[in-house]
């Protein structure tokens, strides 16, 4: 299964993101063999591989009222790489997931700029054409799993469907292969997992379920449209780390939406920081964590200092004296 | 389920163990919709049962004044009344009354003491004959045309199936009956205009008989299935699932097939199960103008001529009808959208 990607986008332009941090300590090896794995993590990737996904001065246009709602986002993602888009909710980060994804909301158009999904520019695709770029090529999970299932099947006939229908496999071999998915995304019991109905799981066992039937055909990107914002913060660090570990392990692109800087700080080697359609600062990680340049990036970093957990332990820690806060706050440093 | 079953037995026996357990599952899933069933139904039909039987007692009818006329004497009125067994205590009446019917037996007509199962099952195969063509009809054309407007929701199209669809479901099935007559049987002279033939007798006669009444009965349930499927699809349409079925590359075929109709269904499904009965028993017109002596007809002909057992016995039937087919379509459903069955 070797993947032919055309390079008609060679990319120098992506500032050297800092490789990214090794996914914190997962235990068992994802037993599902990785679809020829790219270099990534350690060693600097090559700078002549293709982006596999080229989103290059898009604009979305407001039909109804003519109204331009993104002003010109651009970023490249090579294999492996992930990218952060940060912002408040109406910023224009998840109509611009959509318009990657071809699924705009009526009366939504892209009215500027290209997208390209491994070299192909999306504006040419025929619907045919999208339903095979889709899920084998990119695929994408959402914020309240629950209702982008079928509450009428089996999560685990779900996730074999896809199997089915992008792999050519036989039922038999799509549900032996949909279990192995399902302990790649950390499911505890498969087995039980794969005859449920979403109404019978958790939130966070259907994050992983979702993910699972995204990344069921071996895409190359993930879009992850705040995919973590309505699990609470242990679930999310849990998929965070999933996020991470198939990154790690298949090479898979990440494009990780979020309101919350702390999620996409703990993921993504770049980001864009978007407030009203316009994208205010791009850069590495780091670097726009630790030099804000623009005036809005700073702002939600003080936010996150002012209201965060370590703001709320450091003060506690002066109240109290050195004593026992420094304690817990060295064991919560642990845990995170 | 068998052949899982049989390739698993070839791998592992593990695998034997699971997918029984998945058979078990399953297998529990019909039982438990079963068993919610029965739990409802059956005090409805003890209810239903009792109350039907009352209504001797409530209506003050007795087969002498059938038989005997305004001028009897009390002296005969009471030997009748006697023969009939209609002096006994009411609840001892309702006893055997009821172990009769949980034997078929639904007693004897008043007015000329044939027995009444029989008088129904024969107006049954008629009107069974009847409406399920009509239902036939209505859930191939409904379906069709429902699923028709709601893929092609807003167009002209969506709009002039909708205004048929209204147009036919505020037309009475007596005028579309007889206008079917006229045309096609008077008309055109293709099919007989009324009676009715047996399908022991041929297929084709049968069929050709009960081809207009059909025709005009189901009319009305067509409108009521393509409305609710095309509302039912069209809110599907709009599931974010159908968002994350399309990002999973699945074709717009499969999505509609397995996604949206699955999850749409329900309401013209909940709506054929109480359109079935109804069918029965409200085609008294339609029987009357197509000449056919079906169930409807004898319901009315029974109690015009005040025949107690005999409405008693239509009433019995119907709920017998009613129940069986809600519990088929709570059984489908179950099958179709399990989440449905959950709470309620």
């Amino acid at each position: 299964m070797t993947r032919t990607r055309s390079n008609a986008t060679v990319t120098a332009t992506v500032p050297a993101a800092r490789p990214a941090d090794p996914p914190a300590a997962h235990s068992p090896a994802v037993d599902v063999p990785a679809v020829d794995p790219p270099a990534v993590g350690s060693g600097d990737p090559p700078a002549a591989q293709a982006a596999v996904l080229a989103v290059r001065d898009v604009r979305i246009r407001d039909d109804v009222n003519d109204r331009e709602i993104v002003h010109g986002v651009s970023f490249e993602l090579r294999p492996g790489r992930a990218v952060g888009i940060v912002g408040e909710s109406g910023s224009g980060k998840t109509l611009t997931c959509r318009a990657i994804l071809g699924i705009l909301p009526a009366h939504f158009a892209v009215a500027g700029g290209s997208i390209e999904i491994a070299g192909r520019d999306i504006a040419r695709l025929t619907t045919p054409q999208w339903t095979d770029l889709r899920g084998s090529t990119i695929s994408a999970v959402f914020q309240d799993p629950a209702s982008y299932l079928n509450p009428s099947l089996k999560v685990g006939v779900q996730i074999a469907e896809v199997i089915q229908v992008k792999s050519g496999l036989r039922r038999r071999d799509a549900r032996r292969r949909a279990l192995e998915l399902l302990t790649a995304v950390h499911l505890r019991d498969p087995e039980l997992v794969y005859d449920q109905y979403t109404y019978e799981l958790s939130g966070g066992m259907l994050q992983r379920v979702l993910i699972a039937t995204a990344i069921a055909a071996d895409p190359q990107v993930l879009i992850a449209d705040e995919a973590t914002t309505a699990l609470d913060v242990t679930v999310q660090a849990e998929i965070l780390d999933l996020l991470a570990d198939l990154r790690e392990r298949r090479g898979l692109a990440l494009v990780v939406v979020s309101h919350d800087l702390a999620v996409v700080a703990q993921v993504c080697d770049e980001v864009l920081v978007m407030r009203a359609g316009e994208v205010v600062e791009h850069g590495a990680t780091a670097d726009v964590l630790y030099h804000p340049r623009h005036e809005y990036t700073r702002l939600l970093i003080a936010e996150h200092e002012q209201y965060g957990l370590d703001r709320y332990l450091a003060d506690t820690d002066t109240d109290t004296g050195a004593g026992g806060g420094g304690e817990q706050r060295k064991e919560l440093d642990g845990v995170r | 389920m068998a052949v899982s079953t049989a390739d698993h037995a070839a791998v592992a026996d593990p695998g034997v163990a699971l997918a029984a357990a998945r058979a078990r599952r399953a297998a529990g899933r019909v039982l438990v919709t079963l068993a919610r069933s029965v739990a409802i139904f059956v005090p409805v039909f003890l209810v239903a049962t009792f109350l039907t039987f009352a209504l001797r007692a409530l209506s003050g009818l007795s087969p002498a004044s059938i038989q005997l006329g305004e001028s009897a004497t009390p002296d005969a009125v009471a030997r009748i009344e006697h023969q009939w067994g209609l002096d006994r205590p009411f609840l001892a009446q309702y006893w055997s009354w009821f172990t009769d019917i949980l034997h078929g037996q639904l007693g004897a007509s008043w007015s000329n003491g044939t027995n009444i199962a029989e008088l129904i099952s024969n107006g049954l195969a008629i009107s069974l004959s009847v409406v399920t063509l009509a239902l036939i009809i209505g859930v191939v054309f409904g379906f069709g045309l429902g699923t028709l407007a709601a893929v092609r929701r807003t167009t002209w199209i969506d709009r002039a199936i909708t205004g048929f669809l209204t147009v036919f479901s505020v037309m009475p099935p007596f005028v579309v009956g007889i206008v079917l007559v006229t045309v096609f049987a008077v008309g055109l002279g293709w099919l007989p205009a009324a009676g009715y033939v047996p399908a022991s007798v041929g297929t084709w006669p049968w069929f050709t008989h009960i081809l207009l009444p059909a025709l005009a009965l189901s009319l009305d349930p067509m409108a009521d299935v393509a409305r609710q499927l095309r509302s039912g699809l069209i809110a599907s349409y709009q599931e974010n699932y159908v968002t994350g079925a399309i990002v999973r590359g699945l074709s717009p075929r499969r999505i509609f097939f397995r996604h949206v109709l699955r999850n749409g269904v329900g309401p013209a499904l909940s709506v054929l199960g109480w359109r079935f009965p109804t069918l029965i028993g409200g085609s008294v017109v339609t029987e009357w103008i197509f000449g056919l002596q079906g169930f409807g007809r004898f319901a009315n002909d029974s109690a015009q001529a005040g025949d107690v057992p005999a409405v008693q016995g239509v009433l019995v039937v119907s709920i017998v009808l009613v129940v069986t087919f809600n519990l088929i379509v709570n059984i489908v459903l179950g099958r179709v959208t399990p989440a449905s069955q959950r709470g309620v």
